[in-house]
């Protein structure tokens, strides 16, 4: 499908995205619920991969690169930052292991279970 | 003449991807995880605005132009979540058990963690999303009234500390499964763990890219809760 044609349709979504973000009571992301409609699109089969295949490309293998300016939005907050410094190391260095503890664990711990109920035939 | 180049919307997206393709370049010659093309393109901007004394808002006048691509960046996860199906399918039930727990754990640590340091809304905001995805955590953060830019510092760190550590928490901690490796590497540490994972094997890479968009959608759902 034609460039610009691709182009439409993800903003089309993105926009709709913005639409229903907007009539919610409750404050949700627009970016998400875009991705969450699209999903759709594609499973129900309205929307055939190929119709967003190059635009998603050029999008995803770029993803980092249109953070730039949310990270350069930091030198304004430089002072938070400085003041908010040790607490958020001491977060990071502790949350990230124990999220790898418990994602790991409860994942072999399912797979286990699966396994034997596999195992042993329902009576 | 200085003043007309720098307020130019132009002035940011060339400096923007200039100090991306270094970041990228430098990437490719040191082969480190510590050297994230994001993190090295941020500095780098973040350098030349100061060194030159140019201001946030002269660079934002292109900067505003690229974030309107954020939306849409966001959005076409969908089609990797969609191309990912069938492994999804295969390991419902692990993952989903799996992303759940783990999301459920990182709101949870860090929210008692900020509270413990007594941490401004608008910070514990910001916080809260970490081990997502950069565009899902920036999404959340935003709605919810947190420092986006904080969210950035936050998410990028706990992914290089993903990207770096994810082979010795798994021999630490026991887990064996790579497919239990791969879910958890995503979970805590989003994309750039993702960078890990796949060194570690191709079903780690194939888990933990899954484990990414499960635990962002798990994360946003958990997040209307706050």
């Amino acid at each position: 499908m034609r460039i610009l044609a691709q182009i439409g349709i993800v903003l089309f979504v993105c926009l709709l995205g913005e639409a229903i973000a907007a009539v919610l009571p409750f404050p949700f992301p627009a970016s998400v619920i875009g991705m969450v409609l699209l999903f759709l699109l594609l499973a129900c089969k309205w929307l055939k991969p190929r119709h967003i295949q190059e635009k998603s490309n050029f999008l995803l293998s770029n993803m980092a690169f249109f953070f730039i300016p949310a990270g350069v939005g930091l030198l304004d907050y430089l002072d938070v930052l400085k003041a908010n410094l040790v607490p958020l190391l001491v977060i990071c260095l502790v949350t990230t292991p124990l999220v790898f503890l418990v994602t790991g664990w409860t994942v072999q711990a399912v797979m286990k279970w699966t396994a034997r109920k596999e195992d042993k035939p329902d009576v | 003449m200085f003043e007309t180049v720098v307020y130019s919307p132009l002035f940011g997206i060339v400096l923007s991807i200039a100090a991306f393709e270094a970041g990228i370049w430098i990437q490719k010659k040191t082969r480190k995880a510590i050297c994230n093309p994001l993190v090295i393109a941020i500095l780098l901007c973040i350098a030349v605005l100061v060194l030159f004394d140019i201001p946030l808002e002269a660079y934002n006048k292109g900067g505003d132009i690229i974030n309107l691509f954020l939306g849409p960046a966001t959005a076409v996860l969908a089609l990797n979540i969609y191309n990912q199906m069938d492994v999804l399918k295969k390991h419902f039930w692990p993952v989903l058990a799996g992303c759940t727990a783990g999301s459920i754990t990182s709101i949870g640590s860090v929210f008692l963690l900020c509270k413990a340091f007594g941490l401004d809304d608008s910070i514990t905001k910001a916080l809260l999303p970490k081990s997502c995805t950069t565009p899902i955590a920036v999404g959340i953060a935003e709605s919810q009234g947190g420092v986006v830019a904080i969210t950035m510092v936050a998410v990028l760190l706990t992914g290089l500390i993903g990207a770096l550590a994810a082979p010795l928490f798994a021999k630490v901690f026991h887990i064996k499964s790579p497919v239990a490796q791969g879910l958890a590497t995503g979970a805590c540490s989003h994309a750039l763990g993702t960078t890990k994972a796949l060194e570690m094997g191709e079903v780690q890479g194939a888990m933990s890219g899954i484990s990414i968009g499960v635990c962002g959608i798990i994360t946003v759902i958990l997040s209307l809760f706050l």
